[in-house]
């Protein structure tokens, strides 16, 4: 075994290798840095080029791209705040709330060492995956990976906020944009109003990007000026080792919790991630600051989320089943160059398995190192005038977007969602738990379904779903433990939400008029969803009845309880929402001119628009850098090798 | 494994000289106009699944054999369009593809069954485009030891009830479900699996007793566990013989019989009637023609006879034939003057059939049509 992991690493050590290895972490960094994009795209647009490659080049490739991506999007999560790839939503959160009070340093410090020491977790389990990991895999029967499934509802439950009739509301509406498409249970095809699109129901990427990118994006634009307001200070890295090193026992914990997500396929790292910030948040005793800037989130999430990335390899390489969409490609590029997978391979070409092992530590780390040092300059991109930086980045996640099923549909989903998106920002709801719902509404529904078929009842006794399910019960009982103790010991008020009058409750200023539209909208929605669910077969109507049923009693409330504030008030708040009514219509706008005339039109003219109007730059510097991001944008396109959007009426003829 | 190989490539070798002999004969006839036919032109083959499944992968083994044996070597690009389970690549051919022989639609019986069952969505003719070749994707039902099954007379007493895991009714999992059907099984199905991957995942945990894999995962993955006594093979889906009936023994797979055979064994006469109608038409646009090459309705003949000729050649060289045993499973290819009329036929079902399978679908499998 010895004499293989040293001639794996010379396998690896040939320059042309090498060099693969780090083409493919450049393209994983840039495309982790690019919101919405993640690992998927980055694989997809690598794959192509493998094939000009020696086997073991073309799979360094890959593993580099895929070591480093949960790394990169920490920068664009905490310095954005939206998150890079959907798995990096806590990271978002948190994360931009310390970058805000400038401490961008110590929650990306933290971030990166977190992602390494995931990555290295991740390739630790591979190295052992036919003794350990294997028996590990085939140990999780459907039973367990529903109670997976279970107990990252449940962490993520834990993070709905202060105001708990909303934030259960949005998980629900979640809940409800993740059964959209086939049902697992029944062949029954669940709110897709006809549309092949829907089919397959809404893609991560794209509920991830609307929801959160695009509201973010208008915001910025609307309000001038850089991403932080004012200069946003780095710090020093320091502290964020010193950080890290305080909470080394979380992000090892993270790490393990990560591994494990990545052997539930589907469940993978959007699960493990919130799994991990649930664990972050039960085993911190003063739970205030999460929301608001905890760097605990950040290394619990982090580890997560970078070790189940690579963990995913795992079920890949011994039983050629992907645990993520990333691995689905590897797995693919594993068949081309000729590598069956399954134990005998992973027995039989141990340097292949070395290689591998070798290629993602590597990534790991020097994808840390590189994050440490590209980050100053980025962090000078937050202080430019966002306008600028919008237009790229508004371009970037159509391609994003597009790259899906490079229908119209994928643009119509990204816009939808992300009025959506910039709705509840306004309101002030959580769009977090929306996320959670949305991605694990369907492994639930589905290892449900076949967990009570198989099993029947029986299940329920099995030791790994006991010992899954008291993940979910010792916390529980730990929490209740101490706020009896805590209330013996203070009879005195504790500042705590609920009991404070309902009307000053809100500390964060809601716009109301936002704040009805979004409730009459959920009720709406809510109520056509529970009058179509009526006429779907019993067995796909369980899963939206959890949704929808508690969602329409929850939006009702909400609506109420606002109509009656209105009337009690006698006042309607305004806030800046206002003023972003312009960029929005401009962003929608950009969306009807792509249906109409295509992508390659309609974008000059958003350019025109963004550059000009919103930035206001002067005629012949718009026009030169205008230029460039245009053929940045093509560029990309013809990268990912797919046609930009064509347009009903007109398509504007490329050269190429 | 090993002993299986050799026997199945004999027997390969065999199937593809005949396929030489009759594509030359084919190619005499056929004009010699087109020596560079392709030349400076680029092949979009559009594959409507995500990169990594199983038909990127055989569009990425095929590609390098195509581009060297078509004439003026084209380029030959793989795109990918997935969406809808392959309905909104193959909605975008039917709209898009024009019959240039540029474009090429390259799919799986996902895109043929929701065509047969007239689903709403299906915006294609597939009955009407000319497929150009097609690659037979067999597969294998097997037993776990546990059910004391050794032989398919085994299947009708099994010692414990039989669990089936599969994805859904109206996908992949249709010829199985028909053929159980058409055995007359008592199998409960566990419809709602991820992928063909995970559902024999849970056959390896014990889960599910009865499982069928596609044969490159049969290969690589089952053939260990059959070793290992761990799984025990049973029948095969079939093959088509020149009679147009799916009764013959799959290529890959010589040992095993077919279901048209097991039929016959468990009562004693060939099976005919809807079932064995519908179980024909499904199961032979699943397996024999399970990766098939599309051109757009209306595509020239001459496009077509280039194709003729250069499947003669792929399956000519010696590289392909070496390469094919471990990536498809050593299948050689299919000559549209082999594929398109029994493909026709199999896409086209009479009333009675589909009627049976909407039937079928919607009562037994809770189907929403």
């Amino acid at each position: 075994m010895l004499e293989n992991i040293a001639s794996a690493l010379v396998i690896l050590f040939e320059p042309m290798r090498l060099l693969a290895l780090c083409a493919g972490m450049l393209a994983g960094m840039m495309f982790g840095m690019l919101p919405g994009l993640g690992g998927v795209a980055a694989v997809s647009i690598l794959l192509p080029f493998i094939y000009l490659m020696d086997s073991y080049s073309g799979l360094a490739m890959l593993l580099g791209a895929i070591s480093v991506i949960y790394t990169a999007d920490t920068i664009t999560s905490v310095l954005l705040g939206a998150p890079g790839s959907p798995a990096s939503a806590p990271t978002a959160i948190e994360g931009h709330a310390l970058a805000r009070q400038g401490k961008a340093s110590l929650a990306l410090g933290v971030g990166f060492l977190a992602s390494m020491i995931g990555g290295l977790f991740g390739a630790l389990i591979l190295s052992v995956a036919i003794p350990i990991a294997g028996p590990l895999v085939l140990a999780l029967g459907t039973p367990e990976l529903f109670m997976f499934a279970l107990v990252g509802l449940c962490f993520a439950a834990s993070m709905v906020g202060k105001d708990i009739a909303v934030g259960l509301a949005t998980a629900c509406f979640g809940i409800l944009l993740g059964v959209v498409g086939a049902a697992p249970a029944a062949a029954n095809y669940r709110f897709t109003f006809g549309q092949p699109y829907l089919m397959d129901g809404l893609s991560l990427p794209i509920v991830a990007l609307g929801l959160f990118a695009v509201a973010e994006l208008i915001g910025m634009v609307a309000s001038g000026g850089g991403i932080a307001g004012k200069q946003m200070p780095l710090g020093k890295w320091g502290e964020s080792f010193r950080e890290f090193w305080r909470h080394r026992w979380l992000v090892v914990r993270s790490s393990i919790i990560g591994i494990f997500g990545g052997f539930v396929p589907a469940v993978g790292a959007s699960a493990s991630t919130w799994i991990a910030y649930g664990h972050a948040i039960s085993s911190t005793k003063d739970k205030r600051r999460f929301g608001k800037g905890e760097i605990r989130g950040i290394a619990s999430s982090e580890g997560a989320n970078n070790a189940t990335i690579i963990s995913d390899l795992v079920p890949t390489m011994l039983f050629s089943v992907p645990g993520g969409p990333a691995a689905a490609i590897f797995l693919g590029a594993l068949f081309s160059f000729g590598f069956y997978p399954g134990p005998r391979m992973v027995s039989e070409t141990p340097d292949l398995m070395y290689m591998i092992v070798w290629s993602v530590a590597l990534a790991s780390v020097m994808g840390a190192i590189i994050c440490f040092a590209v980050t100053p300059y980025l962090a000078r991109l937050t202080r430019i005038n966002f306008s600028l930086i919008a237009a790229p980045l508004l371009l970037i996640m159509v391609a994003g977007a597009y790259q899906g099923t490079q229908t119209f549909g994928d643009i119509l989903a990204l816009l939808v969602l992300g009025i959506i998106g910039w709705l509840m920002k306004n309101a002030n709801w959580p769009r977090a738990p929306v996320l959670v719902g949305f991605v694990l509404a369907t492994p639930m529904e589905q290892y449900f379904w076949l967990t009570t078929q198989i099993h029947g009842v029986t299940w329920l006794t099995r030791p790994g779903v006991l010992v899954i399910a008291s993940l979910i019960v010792i916390p529980m009982l730990l929490g209740l433990v101490r706020k009896l103790r805590r209330r013996r010991a203070s009879t005195a008020g504790s500042p705590s939400a609920d009991h404070s009058p309902p009307g000053d409750s809100d500390e964060s200023p809601r716009d109301s008029t936002i704040l009805l539209i979004t409730a009459g909208l959920m009720v709406v929605a809510f109520a056509y969803a529970s009058h179509e669910m009526m006429g779907f077969r019993s067995n796909a109507r369980l899963m939206p009845a959890m949704g929808i049923v508690p969602g329409v009693l929850l939006s009702l409330y909400i609506l109420g309880r606002q109509l009656y504030r209105l009337r009690r008030d006698g006042k309607v708040i305004h806030l800046d929402s206002r003023q972003q009514l312009p960029v929005l219509g401009g962003i929608l706008a950009y969306g009807a001119a792509m249906w109409l005339v295509g992508f390659s039109l309609a974008t000059p003219l958003l350019l025109a628009w963004l550059l000009l109007r919103c930035a206001g730059m002067r005629l012949g510097s718009a026009a030169l850098y205008g230029l460039i991001v245009y053929v940045a944008a093509q560029g990309l396109f013809i990268l990912m090798r797919i046609t930009p959007p064509s347009g009903t009426l007109f398509t504007l003829p490329m050269p190429w | 494994m090993f002993a299986h190989t050799t026997l199945t490539h004999a027997f390969t070798l065999k199937a593809l000289s005949i396929a030489v002999l009759v594509a030359a004969g084919g190619s005499v006839a056929g004009p010699a106009m087109s020596d560079d036919f392709y030349e400076g032109k680029t092949i979009e083959m559009v594959v409507p699944f995500g990169e990594g499944g199983a038909t990127y992968v055989a569009a990425q083994f095929l590609r390098p054999f195509l581009e060297k044996h078509l004439p003026g070597n084209p380029r030959v690009d793989v795109q990918t369009r997935p969406g809808g389970g392959s309905i909104l690549g193959a909605n975008w051919f039917e709209q898009n593809a024009e019959p240039d022989g540029e474009t090429i639609l390259f799919t799986t019986s996902s895109t043929s069954n929701p065509y047969v069952l007239d689903m709403e969505e299906v915006e294609y003719d597939l009955a009407a485009m000319r497929p150009a070749y097609s690659l037979p994707f067999g597969a294998v039902i097997y037993v776990s030891p546990n059910t004391g099954i050794d032989s398919p007379a085994g299947l009708r007493e099994p010692d414990m009830p039989l669990i089936y895991g599969g994805i859904a009714a109206a996908a992949s999992d249709l010829p199985t479900l028909l053929a159980f059907e058409l055995l007359d099984l008592e199998i409960q199905a566990v419809l709602g699996f991820d992928g063909r991957g995970p559902a024999r995942l849970a056959f390896e945990r014990g889960e599910t007793n009865i499982d069928f894999q596609f044969t490159p995962a049969y290969m690589s993955q089952v053939v260990d566990m059959v070793e290992a006594g761990s799984a025990v093979p049973i029948m095969t889906g079939g093959s088509v013989g020149d009679d147009g009936v799916l009764s013959e023994r799959d290529t890959a797979f010589p040992d095993y019989p077919s279901v048209h055979e097991v039929y016959e064994e468990l009562y004693g006469e060939a099976p005919s009637g809807v079932e064995w109608d519908a179980y024909q038409s499904i199961g032979a646009a699943t397996f024999n023609y399970g990766l098939t090459a599309y051109l757009p309705e209306g595509t020239p003949d001459e496009i077509l006879d280039i194709f003729e000729e250069t499947i003669a050649a792929i399956n000519d060289d010696p590289e392909y034939q070496e390469q094919s045993m471990d990536a498809i499973g050593g299948y050689s290819l299919l000559p549209a003057s082999e594929v398109t009329e029994s493909l026709r036929e199999a896409l086209q079902p009479s009333d009675e059939v589909r009627e049976h399978l909407r039937t079928l679908l919607a009562e037994e499998y809770d189907v929403d049509f």
